[in-house]
């Protein structure tokens, strides 16, 4: 019966794209119709993916569902006399395994959050909902391609969509806000071309199954590699390394993403902290860790003391910024470095506290923008010393500001908890003393939330907003079910932990051989 | 009767924390009936424990697999022992009276549900604390008892000072938690397990080294120290009495303070076995006694010197149980959760009798009114204050004959010290509120009945708990049956209670009789009276050394981020434009340069192809 199973991956990445050809038909004036549409659209990706969760086989190594046709090939012969019979095959190759499919099924309920949440969109929806959709084909996609040349394309596309979402949709300083944000990963598009080149050259395709055994082979034979191609191979390494880090972001490279946080519309915003940022996560892991386990090793340091500094650069200035969205801006710097600390662990706890994070990490600013978007909303203002004594007319949504805060300083029972502890735990057996030192942006992290969500919900009431009114149903209905999932896997981690549990492990034999 | 059993013990507070987060609507009665039903039902639940332990039953365990860390199941532990049950029975029976107390003082707050709420979950957490035999399981419930307490110190969230109290709770004792955190990490890498029994047949067996063990036990202490409001991070501790009386009833009592003690207590196989870390938890302990008993002597608010008195309290506890004494501090836990229950429920009454005054300086009189409350009050005083037969008298006599035993003289007379000063401003507490004559207001309040039911049993309690021990150590026996005592010299309690009988004459003397003026003693030495009301300026030091420098290497950072880093995207944004320009540039349109262009580059294509060639 479940033959049309077999291609989940790629129902799962197209069928926005019906919601998408639905919205093409209809008048630019129908408001109502584009949210409608806009949401539903969103729900045959989140229903498809909570199946391919049900059905995944959490025993079972390497991808799953997966699905490969020949695309298109260069033969080399056209190059390269010498060699007329090989060629450069590219295939559409998809398929998920247990590093994917938690972010797949993240993003594709963020987006649907998110579509909710854009109710405070108000001009120009049908090209809001139409980009949002294309936002999400390129994010799924990204996630469950299984070819790099496939991952390049969703990437870009998921660069564009963003770029006119931020651009049109955001706040004053949207312009300035979508052009750093397309110079930035433009960048790191360019770096990851480059390390597609190489990797095409360097192993004849670009499936990821190719690139692990001739890449891995490569590596682990330094020793009998010509000098240049010891560099060639570094090159790729770290033009990966680069590219990852411009989206994760790592310090330096993370100003771009602090305007998008606060100049984007906060459904996108949504998007973006929950997910986009994820993908730069999902690189390192997927390419840096799994093609280059070697070269990781010995970037390891480099990477983890990089790590240290974004914890703690993103704590401290969080600590002084006096504004709501640029708080939670570097409280994602900050808690991106402890994905880079899980990483370099290169053990099981480590970068399973890296997966952790990135899909609780998720979880919990995509909820936090949504309170954030629900505040503005009847604030007009996310500025801290203007805010006040909120608990007074809205107890429920800074209760659960009060939540969200609460998981995102790690707070144990609630999912950011347990995926710090993990990404410390693995760093502690590798590197104690950098890991003690992180340690201490845990103490930072409690300071500047408490200092944000206090300054927002308690203290004495200002009168301006003494008659505001509490959230409503719908809101109350997604900020919910995120809340519902930050407590489950706080609580019982292992719902997330088992299904990824087989590929780790072939990433960590990767390591150890 | 199982453990399954002894499962529902936390679970019912919880239950009644989720139904009373919806209880907006519902009358007081339910909602306080709810709260008080489920902690009752946790406390009934107790008492067959308590039996079974006393008659040396088996242990109770039980485990639930949770998650797989690096091919190792972390479980979901319970074991119950002595020290757990006897910590059970104690945060369920203070729990309870403090929930019965709280319908009187809190009756007439418009968050009533929301306060029964919290005090469920706080009562919640301290019962997952105590039950849990896995580290990592203990760090969980260890923040959530932390967070309880930020959410009930903050409970009046309007006022400011409120406001800064609970974010300096969560925050201070967030700097000690740290110290666990990594501790448990590196007991994980060590040990291979999370497990407390683990970790002690890894100790037992002598293959850790140690340097390794005191590393390890000090950084756990640290924990405990934020926790158990120890210098130097006791700072909180006073702050927090911003909270409503009965929460600083329960947070000093019985749940928060005391997880550090318990902790320390609970994994006391790992302290004894480093004495660098025995020394640091005794010095530590000692130290804190006498500086806290000190501040005690100035300050003005009634809640304040109570809550110095917790701080020197489990300062007391922490020197016995680093003198080698587990069975002194666990009782001396045990028997000043119920006086310091007592003391801080009353002062609640106290403060409701003089509506809302908290300032000694204006209270007076009361013994008159009040009498009752003056003998309950009276009770937890004498208690404190060691005199005998009350419960504190045994529990601080087996501290001193420990530290003692331990040949530590200097600890022996800075706690005979302390013990001086305790008697001295419990009694100055007692007769500035109880002697004399108003000096604020003329008319006190009634205090409801609902609020002096609970004192009552407490002042049983705080009597009667100390005999626990006086039927041939009953007590010590139960607790570490194996610990061989040899007896303390017979002059020990003789010197104790002349000492506190000393600081009790002096304060009646200053502030009962009023022959001595205390004031011209304060203005004989005005820098020390200063000093001491100031508390040392701890908290300035903090502000200046830490929070300043923070907040000003923020805002260099801040600056360095908006024009260094953001400086860079402009120069990429200049590069990439100026790249862009000369591009356009080329696009001029003029056939000419294109034709010459095309020119230039097939001669360049021409020499590229050929020029190897030539050489060949």
């Amino acid at each position: 019966m479940t033959q049309w199973l077999n291609a989940l991956p790629t129902l799962i990445t197209f069928a926005p794209l019906i919601g998408l050809a639905v919205l093409l038909f209809l008048p630019q004036d129908k408001t109502r119709a584009h949210r409608m549409v806009g949401i539903a659209g969103t729900l045959p990706s989140l229903v498809l993916a909570l199946v391919m969760f049900g059905r995944f086989d959490p025993l079972k190594q390497g991808l799953q569902w997966a699905q490969s046709i020949p695309w298109f090939d260069i033969p080399l012969g056209l190059i390269n006399r010498q060699a007329p019979a090989t060629k450069l095959v590219f295939n559409y190759s998809m398929g998920v395994d247990g590093l994917s499919m938690p972010l797949v099924v993240l993003t594709c309920l963020v987006a649907t959050l998110a579509a909710i949440a854009s109710v405070y969109v108000k001009q120009r929806t049908k090209a809001y909902y139409t980009l949002l959709l294309l936002l999400l084909v390129g994010m799924n996609g990204v996630f469950l391609s299984a070819n790099f040349f496939l991952f390049f394309i969703f990437f870009e596309v998921t660069l564009v969509a963003a770029f006119f979402l931020i651009g049109i949709w955001g706040f004053l300083g949207r312009e300035k806000a979508a052009n750093h944000f397309l110079l930035y990963n433009g960048l790191g598009s360019g770096f990851l071309l480059f390390a597609m080149i190489g990797l095409l050259l360097l192993s004849g395709s670009l499936d990821y199954a190719t690139i692990q055994q001739q890449a891995g082979g490569l590596v682990k034979q330094v020793h009998l590699l010509e000098p240049q191609q010891v560099s060639l191979v570094w090159l790729i390494f770290i033009s990966l390394i680069v590219a990852f880090a411009i989206k994760l972001p790592m310090f330096p490279f993370h100003s771009w993403m602090l305007r998008v946080h606060v100049e984007a519309p906060t459904p996108v915003v949504m998007i973006h902290s929950g997910v986009l940022l994820k993908m730069g996560a999902y690189g390192l892991i997927r390419f840096g860790v799994g093609f280059f386990p070697g070269l990781m090793d010995r970037a390891a340091t480099v990477l983890a003391v990089l790590g240290l500094v974004n914890i703690l650069y993103g704590a401290i200035l969080a600590f002084v910024e006096t504004e709501l969205k640029r708080v939670l801006a570097y409280s994602s710097v900050s808690h991106m470095g402890i994905i880079l600390f899980g990483l370099v662990a290169m053990n099981e706890a480590g970068l399973k506290g890296a997966v952790f994070q990135s899909v609780s990490h998720g979880l919990i600013s995509a909820l936090l923008f949504f309170i954030v978007g629900s505040l503005y909303e009847r604030t007009k203002t996310t500025e801290l010393n203007e805010l006040g004594g909120l608990a007074k007319p809205m107890p429920i949504l800074s209760g659960l500001l009060l939540f969200g805060g609460m998981a995102l300083l790690g707070l144990p029972g609630l999912s950011g908890f347990i995926s710090e502890f993990m990404a410390f735990l693995g760093l502690f057996q590798e590197r104690p003393v950098v890991a003690a030192v992180g340690a201490l942006g845990l103490v930072l992290a409690s300071a500047y939330t408490l200092r944000a969500c206090l300054k927002t919900t308690f203290g004495p009431l200002k009168e301006r907003f003494s008659d505001m009114a509490d959230v409503k149903g719908w809101e109350v209905g997604s900020l919910f079910t995120l809340v519902f999932l930050i407590v489950v896997i706080g609580v019982y981690p292992a719902v997330l932990a088992y299904p990824m549990e087989q590929t780790l492990e072939v990433i960590l034999a990767g390591i150890g051989g | 009767m199982g453990t399954n059993v002894a499962l529902l013990i936390p679970l019912f507070p919880f239950l009644a924390f989720l139904f009373l987060l919806m209880g907006k609507k519902w009358a007081k009665p339910v909602i306080a009936g709810m709260g008080i039903v489920a902690t009752g039902l946790s406390f009934l639940l107790t008492l067959p424990l308590v039996w079974n332990s006393a008659i040396g039953g088996p242990l109770l365990a039980w485990q639930f697999p949770w998650l797989s860390i690096e091919d190792q199941m972390v479980q979901l532990s319970v074991t119950l022992g002595p020290l757990q049950v006897l910590m059970l029975l104690i945060v369920t029976s203070v729990s309870l009276l403090v929930q019965l107390y709280s319908y009187g003082y809190m009756h007439a707050d418009a968050r009533f549900h929301v306060f029964y709420a919290y005090l469920s979950l706080f009562t919640c957490s301290m019962l997952g604390l105590v039950m849990s035999a896995n580290l990592l399981q203990i760090y969980v419930f260890w923040e959530l008892v932390g967070v309880c307490s930020f959410l009930l110190v903050g409970f009046w969230y309007t006022k400011p000072e409120a406001k800064k109290a609970a974010k300096k709770a969560f925050i201070v004792t967030r700097i000690g938690d740290i110290g666990l955190f990594i501790a448990i990490c590196l007991i994980f890498w060590r040990v291979g397990s999370f497990e407390v029994d683990a970790l002690a047949k890894a100790v037992s067996s002598g293959q850790l080294n140690a340097g390794w063990l005191s590393l390890v036990a000090i950084l756990i202490f640290v924990g405990a120290v934020g926790k158990s409001g120890q210098f130097p991070l006791h700072t909180w501790l006073p702050d927090a009495m911003e909270g409503p009386t009965p929460v600083s009833a329960l947070i000093h009592a019985a749940t928060m303070v005391a997880a550090g003690v318990y902790l320390v207590a609970n994994l006391f196989f790992l302290f004894a076995a480093s004495d660098l870390a025995m020394d640091v938890v005794a010095y530590v302990g000692g130290f804190t006694a006498l500086f806290a008993a000190t501040i005690g002597i100035a300050q003005t608010d009634i809640k304040r010197v109570l809550a110095y008195s917790t701080v020197s309290q489990l300062g007391y506890m922490m020197l016995a149980l680093g003198s080698a004494g587990y069975t002194a501090g666990v009782f001396h836990l045990t028997t000043h959760a119920f006086f310091k229950a007592l003391l801080f429920l009353a002062a609640g009454a106290v403060i409701t009798a003089f509506d809302h005054q908290q300032d000694l300086r204006q209270m007076g009189g009361l013994w008159k009114t009040h009498r009752w409350l003056g003998v309950w009050f009276l009770i937890g005083c004498l208690s404190i204050a060691g005199i005998p037969p009350f419960a504190g008298f045994f529990s601080k006599d087996e501290i001193l004959a420990a530290v003692y035993q331990a040949g530590r003289m200097d600890l022996f007379v800075i706690g005979l010290l302390a013990a001086f000063f305790t008697a001295f401003y419990m009694f100055r507490l007692f007769f500035l509120a109880f002697a004399g004559e108003s000096r604020g207001q003329a008319q006190t309040k009634a205090v409801p009945t609902v609020m002096m039911a609970p004192l009552a049993v407490l002042a049983v309690m705080a009597t009667a708990s100390g005999l626990a021990n006086l039927p041939g150590h009953w007590f010590d026996h139960w607790l570490a049956p194996v610990s061989a005592k040899t007896g303390a010299p017979l002059w020990l309690p003789v010197v104790a209670i002349l000492v506190s009988v000393l600081g009790m004459g002096l304060a009646t003397m200053m502030y009962g009789v009023r022959k001595w003026d205390a004031t011209k003693w304060a203005k004989a030495v005005p820098w020390l009276h200063q000093l001491v009301l100031r508390k040392y300026y701890v908290d300035e030091c903090y502000q200046v050394l830490v929070v300043w420098p923070l907040k000003g290497f923020g805002w260099v950072l801040n600056g360095w981020d908006r024009f260094v880093i953001g400086g860079l995207v402009h120069l990429s944004g200049w590069f990439m434009s100026a790249f862009g320009g000369l591009g356009s540039r080329l696009q001029t349109g003029q056939a000419q340069t294109y034709a010459l262009i095309s020119v230039i580059g097939l001669v360049l294509l021409f020499v590229g192809l050929t020029a190897g060639r030539l050489f060949q």
